[in-house]
């Protein structure tokens, strides 16, 4: 499975490219293929805070809700409107026209709390990404 | 005494897994929620056919001298006319007018029923038959001793014509014949034509590698419960424990046809023709999203803010023929907000979107 080693990783499955302190946020390919096939995608909210860990945006396959959370804390700066009618994209390209909402990150540094590809390879293998 | 309640194995298990199922909970079994894909199956159960290993739902049954007579006096709709290889589909309900479960009655001999029920009801409608038998009429639970096995589709008449022989898609809706010690029925849950078909539990891998092998040439494929669900959620068929429950009466599940208010005897009987003659006070129908949003069991349905029922399924539904993908879902409202074009709101984590009213079956075949 394929984890870009230019982004950084959460145990729930979601990655983000810090640039600056902006961060684009997606889900990995480990958690697309978990999913199935995305249906619907709740739209993050332009101006939204959220703290880190706390749901910023749903993915749903026809059977089921994920939530999807927030890497880091910040607010909700973009979103990716192109999900609205074709939400397959988080599927076909989950690290490029996949992605789900670019976040303003509080706390640039905090990137380091959150894991390496490397790392995060392991975690998969491991089997406590389940 | 243990506290951890493990999920049963399906007869089949490995077979699915080895078709690289992804296997999940249902009902207390360990089922394939799906092989490919549930919009690639659902698709393909619609274009040309889908084989589903069902061998979790249970096997009564129902014999003797005084059989008929104890299904006539118990069961809703009339049981005597039902002729032998002949099958019917009843509510069963309690003495409150609730259903117990949906069933369907096979007559195998004049007084031999085998009565296929929802496998999560099993022991509760075994006990319901046992308590209200008597003498003269014997209840068997079979359900560990047989499987199941559904194809449907198009192509599910070719399919089991090249597998088991022409002779069998012959039968007429709800029609069976007697197969491997076993049956074939036309009957199914998806709003397709096809077959289902109930073998000894050592006849099954058999059964299953046939039909794979021949389907497979005409298209058939594993479908899972993902695309079970999707598939009868569009063809408006009831789900136990969705749109059926002991609270439920089959007036408000739209199961009208599939009981005898003119009967002398059933549980239930004077509740469901007072409530027929006071009117039901909710009602089940199908609505189609206008807002953004899937709808899912048990979200609120709402209109201009005050509850008025409740969602029983919901799905994204996929495209095909000429259908475009649809977020549907059916849903028990107040009998006032259940005719069809009445806008409603669904509550979706938290907050309302449109719905509309829309006359069921979503699908049906040409």
């Amino acid at each position: 499975m394929n984890f870009p080693e230019n982004l950084r990783y959460t145990r729930t499955h979601e990655w983000i490219a810090l640039t600056g302190n902006k961060g684009k946020v997606g889900v990995t390919e480990y958690a697309q293929k978990e999913i199935s096939d995305v249906v619907f995608v709740e739209l993050a909210r332009k101006g939204h805070a959220v703290a880190q860990g706390k749901a910023a945006s749903v993915v749903e396959s026809v059977k089921a809700a994920f939530d999807i959370y927030a890497p880091l804390a910040g607010v909700i700066s973009d979103f990716n409107q192109a999900l609205e009618s074709n939400p397959g994209l988080v599927n076909q390209d989950p690290y490029g026209a996949g992605w789900l909402f670019e976040l303003e990150v509080t706390d640039p540094s905090a990137l380091n709390t959150l894991m390496t590809a490397a790392q995060y390879a392991e975690f998969i293998q491991s089997g406590a990404g389940h | 005494m243990t506290l951890e309640t493990v999920s049963k194995k399906l007869p089949l298990y490995a077979e699915h897994v080895a078709l690289g199922a992804r296997m999940g909970e249902f009902g207390g079994w360990e089922v394939p929620l799906y092989y490919s894909s549930v919009i690639e199956e659902h698709k393909a159960v619609r274009a040309a056919a889908g084989i589903f290993d069902i061998s979790h739902m249970g096997e009564i049954l129902v014999e003797g001298p005084r059989a008929l007579e104890f299904l006539e006096r118990n069961l809703p709709r009339r049981i005597a006319p039902v002729k032998l290889q002949q099958a019917i589909y009843t509510p069963l309900l309690n003495d409150r007018g609730g259903m117990v479960d949906d069933i369907i009655v096979y007559r195998v001999r004049e007084d031999r029923f085998l009565i296929i029920v929802n496998a999560g009801n099993i022991a509760k409608d075994f006990e319901w038959f046992c308590a209200r038998a008597p003498k003269g009429a014997v209840v068997t639970d079979l359900s560990p001793q047989y499987g199941l096995f559904a194809v449907q589709g198009p192509e599910a008449a070719a399919i089991v014509s090249a597998a088991f022989g022409v002779f069998f898609t012959q039968l007429k809706r709800f029609q069976y014949r007697d197969f491997e010690g076993g049956i074939i029925a036309r009957t199914g849950y998806t709003g397709e034509d096809g077959f289902e078909i109930m073998v000894p539990l050592e006849r099954l891998k058999p059964v299953w590698d046939v039909l794979l092998e021949v389907g497979g040439r005409k298209g058939l494929k594993p479908v899972g419960f993902g695309a079970r669900d999707t598939l009868r959620l569009e063809a408006a068929m009831p789900l136990y424990g969705h749109e059926l429950s002991d609270e439920i009466t089959p007036l408000e599940a739209g199961l009208e046809w599939a009981i005898d208010l003119t009967k002398d005897e059933f549980p239930g009987l004077e509740v469901l023709k007072a409530q027929k003659a006071a009117g039901i006070p909710k009602k089940r129908v199908g609505f189609e999203m206008t807002g953004r949003g899937i709808p899912r069991h048990e979200c609120e349905v709402r209109q201009n803010g005050r509850k008025v029922g409740w969602v029983t399924s919901g799905s994204f539904i996929p495209a095909h023929g000429s259908f475009a993908g649809r977020n549907i879902g059916m849903a028990f409202v107040e009998t006032a907000q259940a005719e069809t074009g009445t806008e409603i709101d669904v509550m979706i984590r938290g907050a309302a979107a449109g719905a509309r009213v829309v006359s069921l079956p979503f699908y049906k075949r040409k």
